[in-house]
């Protein structure tokens, strides 16, 4: 069966056409039977009677004196049963005892026969069966003529309302079309038949979420591009000026400044490519974590540079805390934070705590620098938002946060900044839900 | 000559500032509008150099209050927005040029120079004054078809003079305009310099006036 709509409606509509034509014919047919039986058996008694009120001979008539009807057989027969006339020579169907109507079967063929005894004779009217059904058969044909062919003009008057029927899914499957990544406007949802009003829907709504997808990541590429910006004008400009050092202590100082600028280029780019890759679709599987472990190693990786600061980095712990996440993951996240309070913090130390608290994961990093003030905590997690004033030679990639937050967002997690305990300071929250472990 | 830059970045604005010394120019570094705004109140310059991605108050934003305020010194924008409507916007906030990072130091200072040049209504690139041309572009110097040897101070004090021949700069103008913030100044460092080009180009060149400053005379 084809899968086109209109084809299927129209092969279903017409075979239960066919169906009900079948039915009909069947009807009308039995129906004319049983007209034309009545009607039949009633000429069968006439001609009896007509018979009956006519001298006969032993004879036989001359055709078409007495019977018009070729098909009617008509038989005499005396009191003694001796057959006193027969209208066909040839076909001489028995005599019946009984009288009225009755069915014979003689000669491979069935009759309807009449038999009438009036007093002194037997007079016996037959009819072949075959001819009432033949005449039935025919009139069902008949009957049935105009809508066999009417069938073709109701197929093609199905296939014209059924197309009709169906050209809001084709003007909707246009309007689909046009549409490209640049341009996904909603579509039109103005008269649409009842049906197709749920699709069109979401499939609004698609468009829809796929046109923010596309807006972030455009606006993501932009602001990359424009990021990266700094970092190399400013490596070209070191770049000349190594170029032009007159003295070898000028070129010297010109070359360690070229060096942090390429660093930081290189340190951006990195940033940038761990939160792309911090993406539900880019499909880090998630396993089983232990959050104190992971305290455990990041803080290892990050001890040289605490102690290089002469900074305490330390870790508050009661023993394991199991979660389901993405573990590579949660130790950027992790280290992004410890590496965040080392650059802000002067002087003092980190703590890195790891508990489980309200059915959740918790991760908290305190450091005792210079804090962010409460009006800068919500916009400090955009990306390449770096706060103003801000002055302790490093320059931030302004993604360090970004992506914590991704990471978070990414786990159902919940991130949370205050100051410090001793109000100086900044404390960053992480909760974490366990996960379905 | 002195300028202002404000620039948020510290390495562009560090290596922006030591190119620019190299071409002779003071550069005085700021990193925000509002320590803009506080240099433009306390020095004259010859020449602002802004970038617009600033902390808190845009660039662009700034700029337009300067207009607004009468502020009419030269301004070259330094951005990472190269669209052409971020161009025509800082054009018609107030900018007089426009250089997308990253940029090439040699064309920074060119169109400084060019810029500066408009501003003292002149077309011609060289400094003349008589039997003296400076091509402020190379550092040279030729007095009687002559090259000669001049430092980079001395050449910047002789360019300040040659500016407007005629006019009259006290000691304290010329210095503010021969060091930028936390260079070492010599109580002397002037009259030094003075005394330097009257050797190489005739007592009579640069006039002393007592007690005002120094000028070159209108005619030579």
């Amino acid at each position: 069966m084809t899968s086109s709509i209109r084809g299927r409606l129209l092969a279903w509509l017409l075979l239960a056409l066919a169906v009900a034509g079948l039915l009909i014919g069947y009807g009308a047919y039995y129906r004319a039977q049983e007209d034309l039986n009545e009607l039949l058996d009633y000429q069968l008694k006439q001609l009896a009677f007509s018979l009956s009120h006519q001298s006969v001979g032993t004879e036989p008539a001359p055709p078409g004196l007495l019977l018009p009807e070729p098909d009617f057989i008509t038989q005499v027969w005396d009191k003694d049963g001796v057959r006193m006339f027969y209208s066909r020579p040839n076909l001489e169907i028995p005599l019946r005892a009984r009288q009225g109507f009755s069915n014979v079967a003689w000669n491979n063929e069935s009759w309807r026969v009449f038999t009438q005894l009036d007093g002194f004779r037997i007079i016996q009217v037959a009819h072949p069966v075959r001819l009432r059904q033949e005449m039935a058969a025919d009139l069902t044909r008949r009957a049935l003529a105009p809508l066999a062919a009417l069938l073709p003009l109701l197929g093609l008057g199905i296939w014209i309302i059924v197309g009709h029927a169906l050209r809001p899914l084709s003007t909707m499957s246009s309007a689909v079309r046009a549409r490209t990544p640049a341009a996904l406007a909603p579509l039109p949802q103005d008269n649409l038949p009842e049906e197709l009003v749920p699709l069109v829907g979401s499939l609004n709504d698609l468009l829809q979420r796929l046109n923010r997808a596309l807006e972030t990541q455009r606006q993501f590429v932009a602001d990359a591009a424009h990021e990266l910006r700094s970092p190399l004008t400013a490596v070209q400009l070191q770049l000349q000026l190594v170029k032009r050092a007159g003295s070898s202590e000028e070129r010297d100082a010109a070359l360690e400044r070229l060096e942090h600028g390429v660093q930081r280029s290189t340190r951006l780019v990195q940033q940038l490519l761990t939160l792309a890759r911090q993406d539900p679709q880019h499909g880090e599987v998630h396993t089983a974590v232990d959050l104190d472990q992971l305290a455990r190693e990041v803080i290892a990786d990050f001890e040289p540079l605490a102690q290089r600061d002469s900074l305490a980095l330390s870790l508050e712990s009661d023993g394991p805390v199991h979660m389901r996440g993405a573990r590579d993951s949660l130790r950027v996240m992790l280290g992004n934070l410890v590496d965040n309070a080392i650059r802000y913090t002067e002087r003092g130390g980190i703590t890195v705590r790891v508990r489980s608290a309200d059915g959740q994961a918790i991760v908290e990093v305190e450091d005792t620098g210079a804090g962010i003030p409460a009006e800068e905590r919500s916009r400090v997690f955009d990306r390449f938002y770096r706060m103003p004033g801000q002055s302790t030679g490093e320059e931030g990639s302004g993604l360090g946060l970004a992506i914590v937050k991704r990471v978070v967002d990414w786990h159902g997690g919940q991130i949370n900044l205050a100051s410090g305990a001793s109000g100086a300071g900044l404390r960053v929250t992480v909760s974490l839900p366990f996960g379905n472990s | 000559m002195r300028l202002l830059l404000v620039e948020d970045d510290a390495m562009i604005g560090e290596a922006v500032r030591a190119g620019l010394r190299q071409e002779g120019f003071t550069v005085d570094w700021v990193r925000a509008a509002e320590a803009g705004d506080a240099a433009l109140k306390a020095e004259a310059y010859a020449l602002l150099l802004l970038d617009l991605g600033l902390p808190r108050k845009s660039g662009l934003d700034w700029l337009g209050e300067l207009r607004r305020r009468g502020e009419r010194l030269p301004v070259l924008i330094l951005t990472a927005r190269d669209a052409v409507a971020d161009r025509v916007s800082g054009l018609d906030s107030g900018a007089d040029d426009y250089l997308v990072k990253p940029f090439d130091l040699d064309e920074l200072s060119a169109r400084v120079r060019a810029l500066l040049r408009r501003q003292s209504g002149r077309a011609e690139p060289m400094l003349r004054h008589g039997e003296l041309t400076l091509n402020p572009a190379t550092h040279e110097a030729t007095y009687k078809g002559e090259a000669i040897a001049l430092s980079a101070r001395e050449f910047a004090l002789l360019a300040a003079l040659l500016e407007r021949p005629g006019a009259i700069l006290s000691r304290a103008q010329l210095e503010q305009r021969l060091y930028g913030w936390g260079e070492e100044v010599e109580s002397n460092a002037v009259e030094v310099h003075i005394h330097n080009l009257r050797k190489k180009l005739g007592a009579g060149f640069i006039r002393n006036v007592r007690g005002l400053g120094y000028s070159v005379p209108k005619t030579p």
